[in-house]
């Protein structure tokens, strides 16, 4: 029998747009947003702010039943602790995970400008956590830490943060932090802490996951069955359980036939050569995301029944979280609310 | 030039005078009938917490007057780049001052997280950059840099944020950070670079807001006190060729008449118990300062009255720095005029309860005030420009 699935959907932090590569939507391009004629009247000069089409986006996915939404790490996005921040304070159900890499702050910070966050939105911020950066990108961030040795700070990292959080006169000595006498005090005392969102395959990411992660999520393509067997082992040896996630793309439509005309002209208006590629026989992913937008290259296309029948095949292998990325967001996101999620309302049910 | 006025947003609860020592707003007492974000609806939490409170506060002063907001922060308050962010899309011209110490963040996600936030306000991100109070709450942060160190760490912070600021690429290398090919994406990096109130009254500091300081922000002192350690801040940066403006963080008790004022304070005095003061800790040089300018023990409240208006015993009401201003609204209103007469540029003003205090404040005592050429400027006053309100 399978869980009940959780989905999350992915906010754009770095515009956003009907076409890929257009984002004239969230002031990322404003060069980019096509003018009204002259002789039509346009109040909007300097009435919108930046943040206006994130807000957009956070409340899509309040008002479409959605459980929650991904603010990825982006260094070439906006900062996403503080779009969580606005996202949380708009909403009333919506469970938001920051995505940041353990360089940005202390552990100690971290924890406490989550802890406003948690009182200010009744527990419901998340964290996912960025071990595995690109080298380039860690050093630009100011982090020149390499291989093993950036596992061993997130695992201290989260440690700490845990531990101020948890235990009153905290105290820790440790490789790459230190506190004395630290750890919360009423009011910041006594909340939940951040779901841990953390992953990766390499045998020192699965290591932290069973040590720390509250979700491991993989990425579409990743090996997710050998994964979920060897986490699950190595979190039980730990005493724990962590639950699996999916970050997704999908384009989901009324029929195949919708779906595949979806992707041709996508295809078509990021300029890509020739035909799109079907997707794989095997797996059922279509590997083109990356040329129409996507963060990731493969995810699911077709009929709403088509994109809920490769989610099950996830469910079945475990796999609870789904981290949906569909553009544009908002209208996406009415989409998957109205026409997909209620595909999976048994499930649902069956839990709440 | 106009002199911008803030409030303060109280960021660990709030009483409803300064009577009494009882928090009723917020969690950091016991949520009983009577408190307030959270309060008490059919016998249990109403859902609230403090951020409905701390928008009240940042609504009400924006409506009243003051250009914005400082948001402290100490390891019992809510986090100030948390609530700015929070309440960024519920004030329209609110400055959000975010105070903060270098090294609890790197200097490349400061950037990043400013930037957004100017994106998502419009540019009314200003900074309030402390180097530490120190002492035992330093190693609760987790910070094990010492006094001195901690302002050339701020030095280097600054010259990071500032390097990755307008784009990239950037490159760093130094004794606190190393950076290479840093640079905020484009859209981030059209955004207006924060304002920069600094504080700190030791010679380290001095030099540090010398080198980095729009603003160099002190407690409130005795004025004459406070006109010396301008000078020297000034005879620093002109020595290296930059002029800061001068900020004053006061409180404020204010009523129609001086004897409703002095009453006010009467009334929590006599809660007040003088033995029950564990003198000066820590190693903030402005704390040891504030409390040199008062001959201890002391049994009558006006004896903190150090001169006219000034006085010495806020911290004995409310948790926060020692002085501030007791006296009629035009007493008040004619104090922070001679202030601008020795070269006040700026002001952040607060007062208990916050919310209330904020309209009372925004209403009857800044629309009193006249400005520098009013201000019977003391020796230590520049030029005598003529100064406008910025409300």
């Amino acid at each position: 029998m399978a869980a009940s699935p959780e989905f999350l959907v992915t906010v754009p932090t770095r515009g956003d747009g009907r076409e890929p590569g257009r984002q004239d939507r969230g002031d990322w391009r404003p060069d980019a947003r096509r003018p009204l004629p002259s002789f039509v009247t346009d109040p909007r000069a300097g009435a919108s702010r930046p943040s206006d089409h994130l807000a957009q986006v956070g409340r899509a996915a309040e008002i479409a039943t959605v459980g929650g939404a991904l603010v990825p790490f982006d260094p070439e996005g906006e900062e996403a602790l503080v779009v969580a921040a606005g996202l949380l304070r708009q909403s009333r159900h919506l469970r938001v995970v920051a995505g940041f890499h353990p360089g940005v702050a202390t552990p100690v910070y971290a924890a406490k400008f989550s802890a406003s966050l948690q009182r200010f939105a009744e527990g419901r911020l998340g964290w996912q956590l960025d071990v595995d950066l690109d080298p380039a990108v860690a050093r630009s961030q100011g982090d020149f830490l390499t291989g093993a040795d950036r596992y061993a700070r997130a695992e201290e990292f989260l440690t700490v943060a845990k531990g101020v959080w948890h235990e009153e006169g905290y105290t820790h000595e440790g490789r790459f932090y230190q506190v004395l006498a630290g750890g919360f005090q009423s009011p910041n005392s006594g909340l939940p802490f951040p779901r841990v969102h953390l992953g990766g395959t390499a045998p020192e990411a699965l290591a932290l996951s069973a040590r720390h992660a509250d979700v491991h999520l993989f990425t579409a393509g990743e090996d997710v069955a050998a994964g979920v067997a060897a986490l699950s082992e190595r979190a039980a040896a730990e005493g724990r359980e962590v639950a699996y996630g999916l970050r997704v793309p999908v384009l989901a439509r009324e029929d195949e036939d919708e779906a595949w005309a979806g992707v041709r002209g996508l295809w078509a208006l990021a300029g890509a050569p020739g035909d799109p590629p079907g997707p794989d026989p095997r797996t059922g992913l279509w590997p083109g995301f990356a040329t129409i937008g996507g963060s990731t290259p493969l995810g699911l296309v077709g009929s709403y029944e088509t994109v809920a029948a490769g989610i099950r095949g996830y469910l079945d292998q475990g796999v609870t979280t789904f981290v949906l990325e569909a553009r544009p967001a908002v209208e996406e996101t009415y989409r998957l609310g109205e026409r997909l999620l209620p595909l999976f309302a048994k499930e649902i049910e069956r839990v709440h | 030039m106009s002199i911008d006025i803030y409030w303060r947003i109280g960021t660990h609860g709030d009483q409803p005078s300064l009577r009494r020592r009882v928090t009723s707003r917020g969690e950091w007492a016991p949520v009983v009938p009577g408190s307030l974000a959270p309060g008490v609806r059919d016998g249990r939490r109403d859902g609230y917490s403090y951020v409905e409170h701390m928008a009240d506060v940042a609504r009400a002063s924006e409506s009243s007057g003051f250009v914005g907001g400082l948001l402290p922060s100490f390891p019992f308050t809510d986090d100030p780049w948390a609530t700015a962010a929070a309440l960024a899309r519920e004030t329209t011209t609110y400055r959000f001052m975010i105070a903060y110490q270098p090294g609890f963040l790197h200097p490349v996600q400061a950037a990043r997280m400013s930037a957004t936030l100017q994106r998502a306000t419009g540019g009314r991100v200003v900074y309030n950059i402390i180097s530490g109070g120190g002492g035992p709450a330093q190693l609760w942060w987790g910070d094990r840099v010492d006094h001195d160190d901690r302002y050339a760490r701020t030095s280097e912070f600054l010259d990071v944020l500032k390097g990755v600021w307008g784009g990239g690429p950037f490159d760093y290398e130094g004794r606190f950070y190393r950076v290479e090919g840093a640079g905020l994406p484009e859209p981030l990096a059209r955004q207006p670079f924060p304002e920069i109130y600094f504080s700190g009254s030791s010679k380290a500091a001095i030099e540090a807001a010398g080198r980095h300081a729009d603003y160099y922000l002190s407690w409130l002192e005795p004025f004459p006190d406070l006109a010396a350690k301008f000078d020297q801040v000034r005879a620093h940066s002109t020595a290296i060729g930059r002029a800061p403006r001068f900020a004053v963080r006061i409180d404020v008790l204010a009523r129609d008449t001086e004897e409703a004022a002095w009453d006010e304070v009467r009334r929590g005095w006599e809660h007040v118990d003088p033995s029950a003061l564990t003198g000066p800790d820590g190693d903030s040089v402005g704390w040891l300062r504030s409390q040199s300018f008062v001959s201890w023990p002391v049994r009558h409240h006006r004896e903190l009255e150090v001169s006219p208006n000034v006085w010495g015993g806020f911290h004995l009401l409310r948790g926060g720095p020692a002085f501030g201003l007791v006296g009629s609204y035009q007493q008040v209103a004619e104090r922070l005029d001679e202030l601008i007469g020795i070269g006040v540029d700026a002001f952040i003003l607060a007062g208990v309860p916050h919310l209330e205090e904020a309209y009372r404040v925004g209403e009857e005592v800044l629309p009193l005030l006249k400005g520098r050429a009013h201000g019977r400027a003391s020796g230590t006053a520049g030029p005598g420009r003529e100064s406008s309100v910025s409300m």
